[in-house]
């Protein structure tokens, strides 16, 4: 029954323990061939699901729909009418065509579950809405489902659950053992082409092998393995450094961005300024920047900083500049002023891109923070990998570089995860497959 | 439909939301070539009465919409809203303001609020209610227009039609004197489309706000418009006003009408007229 529940619309996305608790409301009940499962004008208690069997459902025409009559098979779901918020009569008449076995559902028993766990009830009662709709074109003004009754202000924790959701989602589909199996070719290749085939230009390089050796060794040729504490210290100065510039590029870089997308004349002083400076590479400051700063530490996190911060006021700019003039009019229409109006359509409507500069920012800071640890600075994994360079120790640079992959990769991960927290709307619209 | 019949409420009755449209000219002169967009355009529009804009994609509608709502100047001649002057030779661009609401042709719910913090937005922006007082109005007047469930759905989450009365919804939440709305249900598709219209009419004949609705759906506006302006293509200005002597209130019953026929008749010819200049003119913009 899990299986069959398991493919029909309305109950797709929901976990596994909540559909064992559906599956348990439901009583198998078995039809004749033409025996009248339900008529128009009945009271409706329960949903019904097919197992197996064909099931005949003619709706009323009171109710004007496109497709009266439809037939239902396994894994169709029908009688939805006891979700429905006007009508808790039957709609239509349903017949067995063939000998069926069916499943019901008590309409009132499966809102209070779903009422248990309002998140993926309310995606579940959408569902049905849609179902409705779609595949029975009901006019939604009769398909309106009853509310699933959640606490107000519960909204902080949904953001956190859609992020699990689509983690434990991502589990299930087969992505993350294509990924493995891609991570497989490329070490292997690695493996292959440096130890094995020796081929031409790999040969110098460090083998998979000595660099996994040295990166677990607690004993490391090279003095730098997961074992000794230096290690971590590089991994905490980079992570710590691209911190302070990614703060102060985001504190700096929205709220210019903000501005330029919202006011004409301040962009015209500004923005000329601005793209002249930006793409002047970050190597180039490098001089400029320790004749500016006393301090190395300081060079080095202004250096990260600068690229961030261009990412960052470009992105949000673009935002400000693509929200849809009909938010910025019907906000002032309904008697918005302009600060109002800044608060409430500008900042929320530029959100997207202002995730998409700051994950890009992230990015770029990485690659800044390195360039600059190359030329000066005491630890940090871009110090290692250079030091690592002179002092002939290949494997060392390999452990650098890798681990930059991965830190690299959970600050932007928790970046996207921040934006999911504060866009539910949108994270919302992705999982119900927009509209 | 039998709660519609049972509300005998004669139409025009509202004290306020007269809209007079005085010889108003609009030219867009976009690097000197001067585009006139409304011409000599007058219309009367007495308070509460449903005056339905009918005419080609194109011709300048949504330039008189958008004076009356104050997004854009007028060249020529004056707006006044119940003797009050909007917009005119001192002052050639109205104040957007609460009074006069428009609903937009995509629709423009916000889509990072939920239906219910969209519906409250205007009380609350204007300071004229608390946040909670205001959810709390909102949370009635959605029930009352059947929206009750998805208060706290954002609006990427509801079916385009239940979004276009939510946005009405919204609009209503502010008392306006004059609803404005612009091809709201252009995108539907015609199930849907005559269930918004009984919709729009239960709320028009509890509110009795004026209602200045543009369309190019000929039967769309004799269904629910007093007064039908069918306008002539660049330039706009009214070719026909034709007041539609069906009573209120209406149903669905009234497509099938003899009268509702014969004025179909009478007037499609003008409206052909002028969709076929405008497809000769080559207009594609809404």
């Amino acid at each position: 029954m899990l299986e069959i529940l398991k493919k029909t619309m309305p109950f797709q996305v929901v976990s596994d323990t909540m559909l064992r608790r559906i599956a348990e409301l439901g009583k198998r009940v078995a039809y004749d061939k033409a025996a009248i499962i339900y008529d128009a004008g009945d009271s409706a208690g329960d949903i019904y699901i097919i197992l197996s069997g064909k099931v005949e459902h003619t709706l009323e025409p009171g109710v004007n729909a496109r497709r009266p009559v439809q037939l239902l098979g396994a894994g169709d779901v029908f009688g939805w009418a006891a979700l429905l918020e006007k009508f808790p009569h039957r709609l239509a008449k349903a017949v067995a065509i063939e000998p069926a076995e069916i499943v019901r559902i008590n309409g009132d028993d499966l809102l209070r579950l779903l009422e248990s766990d309002p998140d993926s009830g309310d995606v579940v009662m959408s569902r049905f809405a849609t179902m409705i709709t779609r595949d029975y074109t009901v006019p939604d003004l009769i398909a309106q489902m009853r509310a699933i009754h959640r606490k107000l202000h519960s909204s902080d924790i949904q953001g956190m659950n859609l992020t699990m959701y689509r983690l434990s989602l991502w589990l299930k589909s087969p992505r993350p053992y294509l990924m493995l199996i891609g991570f497989g070719l490329f070490l292997s290749f690695w493996y292959l082409a440096v130890e094995v085939w020796k081929l031409p230009r790999f040969r110098e390089m460090p083998g998979l092998t000595v660099v996994i050796k040295e990166w677990l060794n607690p004993d490391p040729s090279y003095g730098l393995s997961i074992y000794t504490a230096e290690y971590y210290q590089h991994i905490l100065v980079s992570i710590w450094r691209v911190t302070q510039a990614f703060v102060l590029a985001s504190l700096l870089g929205v709220p210019l961005g903000l501005f330029l997308g919202w006011s004409r004349k301040f962009k015209e002083y500004v923005f000329p300024v601005f793209e002249t400076l930006r793409p002047i590479p970050i190597l180039a400051w490098v001089p400029l920047a320790i004749v500016m700063f006393i301090s190395t530490e300081s060079a080095v996190i202004y250096l990260t900083f600068l690229a961030s911060f261009f990412a960052t006021a470009l992105n949000t700019m673009l935002g400000v500049e693509s929200i849809d003039e009909s938010y910025v009019r019907a906000a002032y229409c309904l008697g918005a002023k302009r600060h109002q109006v800044f608060r409430h359509i500008i900042i929320p409507g530029a959100l997207p891109f202002i995730f998409t500069g700051l994950q890009i920012s992230i990015g770029v800071s990485w690659f800044s923070l390195v360039a600059a640890e190359m030329v000066s600075g005491q630890y940090g994994l871009g110090y290692v990998i250079n030091t690592s360079y002179t002092m002939v120790r290949y494997p060392t640079i390999v452990i650098g570089m890798i681990t930059l992959g991965f830190v690299g990769y959970v600050t932007s991960a928790m970046v996207r995860i921040l934006g999911d927290y504060l866009m539910q709307w949108r994270v919302r619209e992705l999982a119900l497959g927009g509209q | 439909m039998s709660a519609i019949m049972q509300q005998a409420v004669p139409a025009g009755t509202a004290a306020r939301g007269a809209i007079r449209i005085e010889d108003v000219v609009k030219i867009y002169d976009p690097g000197g070539a001067a585009v006139m967009a409304v011409d000599h355009c007058s219309l009367d529009i007495k308070a509460g009465e449903i005056c339905m804009i009918v005419g080609p994609s194109g011709c300048g509608k949504t330039t008189l919409l958008n004076a009356i709502a104050g997004f854009h100047d007028i060249t020529s001649g004056r707006i006044l809203l119940d003797g009050e002057l909007l917009c005119g030779a001192d002052k050639p661009k109205a104040e957007p303001g609460s009074d006069r609401i428009v609903v937009f042709q995509n629709g423009a719910l916000f889509p990072w609020k939920t239906n219910l913090d969209n519906v409250a937005f205007g009380p609350i922006m204007q300071g004229k209610l608390r946040p909670a007082e205001a959810k709390e109005k909102a949370l009635s007047m959605m029930a009352d227009a059947g929206l009750s469930g998805v208060e706290h759905n954002y609006p990427g989450e509801i079916s385009s039609g239940m979004r276009r009365r939510v946005e009405i919804v919204r609009a209503l939440m502010n008392d306006p004197k004059v609803l404005l709305l612009d091809e709201p249900y252009r995108a539907l598709d015609s199930l849907t489309k005559s269930v918004m219209h009984e919709a729009l009419l239960e709320i028009y004949y509890k509110n009795k706000v004026t209602i200045f609705f543009i369309t190019h759906d000929l039967e769309e506006a004799i269904f629910l418009g007093h007064k039908v302006a069918i306008m002539t293509t660049r330039p706009c200005k009214p070719k026909k006003i034709l007041e539609v002597d069906i009573p209120h209130p209406r149903d669905y019953s009234v497509l099938t009408s003899r009268r509702f026929r014969e004025l179909i008749e009478e007037t499609n010819e003008a409206v052909h007229e002028e969709a076929l200049k405008a497809f000769a003119a080559g207009e594609k913009e809404g």
